[in-house]
């Protein structure tokens, strides 16, 4: 038992404890493209899903959900004396 | 005389330059076909038509004589009001650049057209709304490519917004020092456990420098294998609305309840004195009316509000309060105004930096403001920073040709508030020294006393 919660455990503590290195400046950006190809797919099938959603919407009579290009700019802003 | 940009040297595409006060940029051999590409494609006239790209017609090349080192193509841009780099955007602009830049690419991509970088410096701002100035980061779209630009996306817009909607510390400061951006492991280090654990932050911080940090350990082994691999065009628009989702929610952590447009209602502006003030002001900007007006200390943008109504072309304010900014630019973004705040400290402005120290721009090289707002301003200076007087008129006077500054007398409240808990080194501050300082450099065109605050408006003209 303990050591199957030490194996759910080791992947996050991998992620949490990044090492320290010393030629981060040489790096042409692998890592972020690692990045894509990991959660690419995932990111993919959620953009698919959204966009049958709101097709099947659109054939329903309804607006389609809110275009990517709306703008949700709200702040919370406090008074100030001058 | 033609001028290379400084802050153009990165990019073989191409360069800029300055003419005469237009702006000029080569297209170069190597970036022709990408160019013809966007531009017969009808994609170009399209971002330039609705504002999202800034105007860009093409020109002889011979305009430039030698400057244009045999660039088949030289297009003559518009010019952006006020050069402003990420360092200086308050929050609210920083999150309008990102959005901006994220909602071009989705657009653009069902245009087969890619951006070949995510550099923030390649957003400008007209009054509040974000304008894409690098028409040479347009290319064709590559079948199976990733996003080139996520990690300098991350570093530019993502980071520092996470800053303060995370931890509550504002990009500004750091954003300076680095120029960069603010690096993923940096910000990885600094989150405390249980921020982590949301899975966005997961995702593109800690992933993502754990990420970089082994493939940094592998050396290039992995890159060849990588690009070969592919992205799918879904998986790039996955990413890409993923990431949007997530940013229009963040907000500043370190920010009360309230709503900007309670502000609006609930200030000072049937007070006798405010109202006073604000006629002076009009008055002014109607006289006057400046191209570009600057105003310190703008706080959220009243004043330069009333300018802008009064025949004021464009504002710039400036301010060290990050939540009067954010209201500041809140309120230029809801009411439409060519008013654009940002994030300054007076006493220590934007300097010249970058490579040879001449990429960015201090605020100083980029002065060419008309009109000048120092309204409940130069005390800070004074008192709050020992700056003294004399020097503080010359700086401020020295900023514009025409201006209002107001005299903030030492029995004042807020001068009081400064005072209370140290020395009163101030002995010669007072509102006679204060016009013996301004009528050594200007024509004191007009002089009103504010009500019964003791506080003075001075008109100055040294043109």
């Amino acid at each position: 038992m303990n050591r199957i919660y030490m194996a759910l455990l080791a992947v996050p503590a991998l992620l949490l404890f990044s090492t320290q290195n010393a030629y981060a400046y040489l790096d042409p950006g692998t890592g972020s493209m690692l990045l894509q190809g990991l959660i690419g797919g995932i990111a993919g099938g959620m953009f698919a899903i959204r966009l049958y959603l709101s097709k099947l919407k659109s054939r329903f009579g309804r607006a389609p959900a809110s275009s990517v290009s709306t703008r949700d700019g709200e702040q919370d802003p406090t008074d100030k004396a001058r | 005389m033609t001028a290379v940009e400084p802050g153009s040297f990165r990019d073989p595409s191409g360069q800029v330059f300055e003419n005469d006060g237009r702006i000029f940029r080569t297209i170069t051999a190597r970036a022709l076909a990408d160019y013809t590409f966007v531009r017969d494609s009808g994609v170009l006239r399209r971002l330039i038509d609705s504002g999202r790209l800034v105007a860009s017609e093409e020109v002889d090349p011979a305009i430039l004589g030698d400057g244009a080192r045999g660039a088949p193509i030289v297009v003559e841009h518009s010019r952006i009001p006020f050069v402003s780099y990420p360092y200086e955007w308050p929050f609210p602009a920083l999150k309008a650049a990102a959005l901006f830049h994220l909602d071009l690419q989705i657009d653009l991509l069902a245009e087969g057209v890619m951006m070949s970088d995510a550099s923030a410096y390649n957003v400008q701002f007209i009054g509040p709304r974000p304008v894409l100035i690098d028409l040479l980061s347009l290319r064709r779209y590559r079948e199976g490519e990733y996003w080139t630009g996520l990690r300098q996306f991350c570093e530019q817009f993502l980071n520092p917004l996470l800053l303060r909607a995370v931890l509550g510390v504002p990009h500004n400061q750091w954003y300076r020092g680095s120029l960069e951006g603010i690096p993923t492991a940096e910000l990885n280090r600094l989150l405390p456990f249980h921020k982590k654990l949301s899975w966005q932050v997961m995702t593109y911080v800690v992933l993502q420098a754990r990420l970089e940090a082994s493939a940094n350990d592998k050396g290039t082994a992995d890159a060849g294998a990588i690009r070969r691999k592919g992205l799918t065009k879904a998986s790039l628009l996955g990413i890409l609305t993923q990431l949007r989702g997530w940013i229009a929610k963040l907000k500043p952590a370190d920010t009360g309840k309230t709503v900007w447009g309670d502000y609006a209602r609930n200030n000072t502006y049937t007070d006798a004195a405010e109202e006073a003030k604000c006629r002076f002001i009009a008055e002014f900007s109607e006289a006057v009316r400046p191209k570009l007006l600057w105003d310190l200390g703008c706080n959220s943008g009243n004043y330069s509000a009333v300018a802008l109504g009064a025949g004021a072309g464009a504002a710039v304010g400036f301010d060290f309060d990050q939540k009067a900014l954010e209201l500041a630019f809140d309120r230029a973004d809801t009411e439409k105004l060519n008013l654009l705040p940002l994030f300054q400290d007076a006493a220590n402005p934007s300097p010249d930096q970058g490579w040879q120290q001449a990429e960015r721009r201090g605020i100083q090289g980029r002065r060419d403001a008309d009109g000048l707002l120092a309204l409940a301003f130069e005390h800070h200076l004074v008192i709050g920073r020992n700056v003294p007087l004399d020097q503080t008129i010359g700086w401020l006077t020295g900023l514009a040709p025409r201006g209002v500054i107001e005299f903030v007398p030492k029995d004042d409240p807020t001068v009081q508030r400064m005072l209370a808990l140290r020395e009163d080194i101030f002995d010669g501050y007072g509102v006679d020294a204060f016009t013996t300082a301004l009528k050594a450099r200007a024509r004191i065109v007009r002089a009103e006393s504010i009500a019964d605050s003791g506080r003075r408006l001075f008109w100055y003209d040294r043109s």
